[in-house]
């Protein structure tokens, strides 16, 4: 398939997820505020706006409203939700020969609803209700295009975006609840170890491996290397690598798929104890990294065909 | 008005629209109405809409199409897909001959040099181009009108990137849905093939020696009023719709940007203007299109459909001169007669064109859309004085017509029929010789009076049968 395609379906998944991860991440920092008053709101606000690389841009007050309306709603942001589903809109647009009808409305609709004006003013009023609203969007798209779209290429390399991005953010999201808070020394009340669980829709699903008990290095390891839950790194990095293989892809051995290889093993193969006595932090930092290589790989090997070429014939047209 | 209906022949009912008029009274006009509101909804669910030009917002309308359809008798067809064939056959001759051969016509004194290099469309780069079979204008969009006597006549020729031919294929799914006929099984010949006869004169073209050539659609993008369309067609034939940026030109060779690298480009179907296409040799600022494209087709690497430079022959200029390009070439008598036309130009008929300014038509050459269009009868003397400054100031740019009193068709307007005036614009194919899609674009001008048909400009459209030889009537059940 073009390129072009290719590259506009992993955005579209990339641009789905991350717009549901923002919101999850909201949503979590709400928690942790009104579960942990000790965190002072600004420091909570600054350290999300961190893990998502946008304390530098961001110059309002540092406080719930402003910050959620940031994340949210503001188009001047790129890395708003309006502005992630905006993207996912545009090349769902151009690549309406490639993906269903049902998985265009979805986006095009999601767009518009965000776009409208009561929606920004939902924000300020219930965020809760709107963190919650554009998650099951996003869960809504991502069913219609698991329940439309035939397994071909271009589905892979939506999927891969999504899966890439999902690995990505659950370790942003784990930066933003777990990291600092060990960073400060703080302890983790009960309630704030359900609400983490919770913000990744795995509470239930933790209950029913680990019975009611909420080891913080439990958790962690859930949330890392659980080989079912699918929203874990572990998960989905080896859905990713299996996707890949799917993918037939002109080397045998690419570097793409070795850079996979490296990130699935040091995940997998990973020392939880150690790292939660050594450092979490760096760890997750690590681990993004490489997930963020395995992507400039995937790109490299199959979006850039010709741009390494000293085109000839140029000048005698 | 006195002019030419398609269906009344004073009043009577010409015998192949008697079963149709017959089941639409039976139909009745309330619930014509209700269908008619179907039909919209039909086009706006699929998303079939275009955007009007000189709205700088993008305003989007659902494609007009009327519930009536025209009907053309399968004599009156032979005779138009006659005169289509042998006027597009000249047109690639000429033009062929203009880039690549001895320019004949030009040095017989056929038509002047002069005329041909200041037209708009004409390419000096596109000398030399080879154009596999001679293939140039590989679709064709050539608009006809039927005078007061009922003659067909060549009103204009598109011979650059003619569009609409995904309306006719959507207006014959409509047409079936909305007001389900007995057409389909053996009366009115079938238009969905018209993927695969693009497919095939596309493949024909291709560079020898392929055998097996790789076609694609190029497009300017989603942004384009006609993006539709591209996709439509690219969909119809099975292969892939790029933008420019989606290939590349090395060693003059065209490649596509694909997953599994760089793949071999044969022939492409563009739908970007010839100044788009190539930022090297045209506009240095365009995107659209492909830096080296045409090196690689001058190296005869790959083909360009239509070729470079067809607006050489249909400027409204030199459309004058295609009567005798016909004679000059073929050496038989145009089938399909032109509308009479002054050319501004000649010392003489510009004193005739002033004279008559408010009994003529003029047009801007270089124009189409329908846009600059003076209509002499139906213009204020403000306008007209304008106009006659215009054309003393630049006569080249201007031609000067006889109005045409176009033919009229019951439509439904407000609830009922009504006569509006209507045009065609049949689709014709030069591949490995040269096909006309049965019918086509029948456009109708839905305010009364107008003789301006051009959806841009307030036109809808019809549905347009071609009835099979020996059929005499189309039977529409319920």
């Amino acid at each position: 398939m073009l390129s072009r395609h290719a590259e506009d379906l992993f955005w579209l998944g990339r641009y789905v997820e991350r717009a549901e991860d923002t919101a999850r991440m909201l949503d979590v920092t709400y928690h942790n505020l009104l579960e942990s008053p000790t965190t002072p709101e600004a420091t909570a606000w600054s350290e999300l706006l961190e893990v998502l690389y946008l304390d530098k841009t961001y110059s309002g007050p540092l406080q719930g409203r402003a910050v959620s309306a940031y994340l949210v709603a503001d188009r001047g942001n790129a890395g708003s939700i309006v502005s992630a589903v905006g993207r996912a809109r545009d090349n769902a647009r151009g690549l309406r020969d490639r993906i269903s009808t049902e998985l265009w409305e979805a986006i095009n609709v999601f767009y518009l609803d965000l776009a409208r004006t009561e929606f920004v003013i939902a924000v300020e009023k219930q965020a809760y209700e709107v963190f919650r609203t554009i998650k099951s969007r996003c869960q809504l798209i991502s069913g219609v295009a698991a329940q439309t779209m035939p397994r071909d290429e271009g589905y892979r390399f939506m999927l891969l975006g999504w899966l890439l991005e999902r690995a990505e953010m659950t370790c942003r999201l784990l930066a933003v609840r777990y990291a600092r808070l060990a960073a400060r020394e703080e302890k983790m009340g009960f309630h704030a170890w359900v609400s983490v669980l919770k913000s990744v829709s795995a509470y239930e699903a933790y209950l029913k491996t680990h019975d009611a008990s909420l080891d913080p290095t439990d958790v962690l390891e859930f949330l890392l290397l659980d080989q079912e839950f699918p929203r874990s790194v572990l998960y989905c990095l080896q859905h990713v690598e299996r996707l890949y293989d799917q993918l037939e892809g002109p080397d045998e051995h690419s570097s793409a798929e070795r850079a996979i290889g490296r990130v699935r093993a040091r995940a997998q193969y990973c020392d939880i104890e150690a790292i939660v006595n050594e450092g979490l932090d760096e760890f997750l930092e690590d681990l993004q990294k490489e997930i963020y290589e395995v992507s400039n790989e995937i790109e490299e090997q199959y979006f850039r065909a010709g741009t390494d070429l000293q085109l000839h014939s140029y000048r005698w047209a | 008005m006195g002019g030419f209906d398609e269906v009344y022949d004073q009043g009577a009912i010409r015998p192949h629209y008697r079963m149709l008029m017959d089941r639409l009274a039976a139909i009745g006009n309330d619930e014509l109405a209700e269908r008619f509101g179907l039909l919209d909804s039909f086009f706006r669910t699929l998303g079939i809409t275009f955007a009007v030009s000189g709205h700088e917002s993008g305003l989007e309308r659902t494609w007009p199409m009327d519930l009536v359809p025209r009907i053309i008798p399968a004599d009156e067809w032979q005779l138009i897909e006659a005169g289509l064939v042998q006027r597009v056959s000249v047109l690639n001759m000429f033009l062929d001959d203009l880039y690549l051969g001895g320019q004949e016509a030009i040095n017989d004194g056929i038509i002047p040099r002069w005329l041909i290099e200041s037209a708009d469309g004409y390419m000096r780069e596109a000398h030399g181009i080879p154009a596999p079979r001679g293939s140039r204008c590989v679709v064709a969009g050539i608009d006809i009108v039927r005078d007061d006597e009922g003659t067909y006549r060549v009103l204009e020729d598109n011979l650059r990137v003619p569009s609409g031919i995904s309306y006719v294929l959507e207006n014959r799914v409509a047409m079936t849905r909305v007001l389900p006929v007995g057409f389909a099984s053996h009366a009115i010949r079938p238009v969905d093939h018209y993927g695969s006869m693009l497919h095939r004169a596309l493949d024909a073209i291709a560079p020898p020696p392929v055998d097996d050539p790789t076609v694609v659609v190029l497009t300017p993008g989603v942004a384009n009023s006609a993006y539709f369309e591209h996709s439509f067609l690219a969909r119809q034939m099975g292969v892939e719709l790029v933008e420019g940026r989606d290939l590349l030109v090395d060693d003059w060779h065209v490649y596509m940007r694909t997953t599994r690298g760089l793949k071999r480009v044969d022939v492409i179907y563009r739908r970007v203007e010839d100044e788009f296409l190539d930022p090297v040799v045209f506009r240095p600022d365009s995107l659209l299109g492909v830096p080296g494209l045409l090196g690689a087709a001058r190296a005869g690497t790959v083909t360009i459909a239509n070729a470079i430079g067809n607006g050489a022959a249909d400027d409204k200029g030199v459309y004058t001169y295609v009567p005798d390009l016909i004679r000059f070439y073929l050496g038989e008598d145009p089938i399909l007669p032109n509308v009479t036309t002054y050319l501004p130009w000649e010392p003489d008929q510009l004193t005739s064109i002033l004279e008559r300014i408010d009994r003529l038509v003029v047009k801007p050459v270089a124009e189409s859309g329908g846009y600059g269009i003076v209509i002499g009868t139906q213009a204020d003397d403000a306008t007209l004085a304008a106009t006659a400054a215009a054309i003393q100031a630049n006569p080249r740019s201007y031609v000067a017509q006889e109005v045409v009193q176009l033919s009229t068709h019951p439509t439904f307007v407000d609830g009922h029929l009504a006569p509006r005036h209507i045009d065609l614009r049949p689709f014709v194919l030069s591949g490995d010789g040269i096909e006309v899609v049965p019918g086509g674009l029948t456009r109708v001008a839905l305010p009364e009076g107008s003789l301006i048909v051009n959806s841009s400009q307030g036109g809808g459209s019809k549905d347009t049968w071609v009835l099979n030889e020996g059929t005499m009537d189309a039977v529409p059940t319920r």
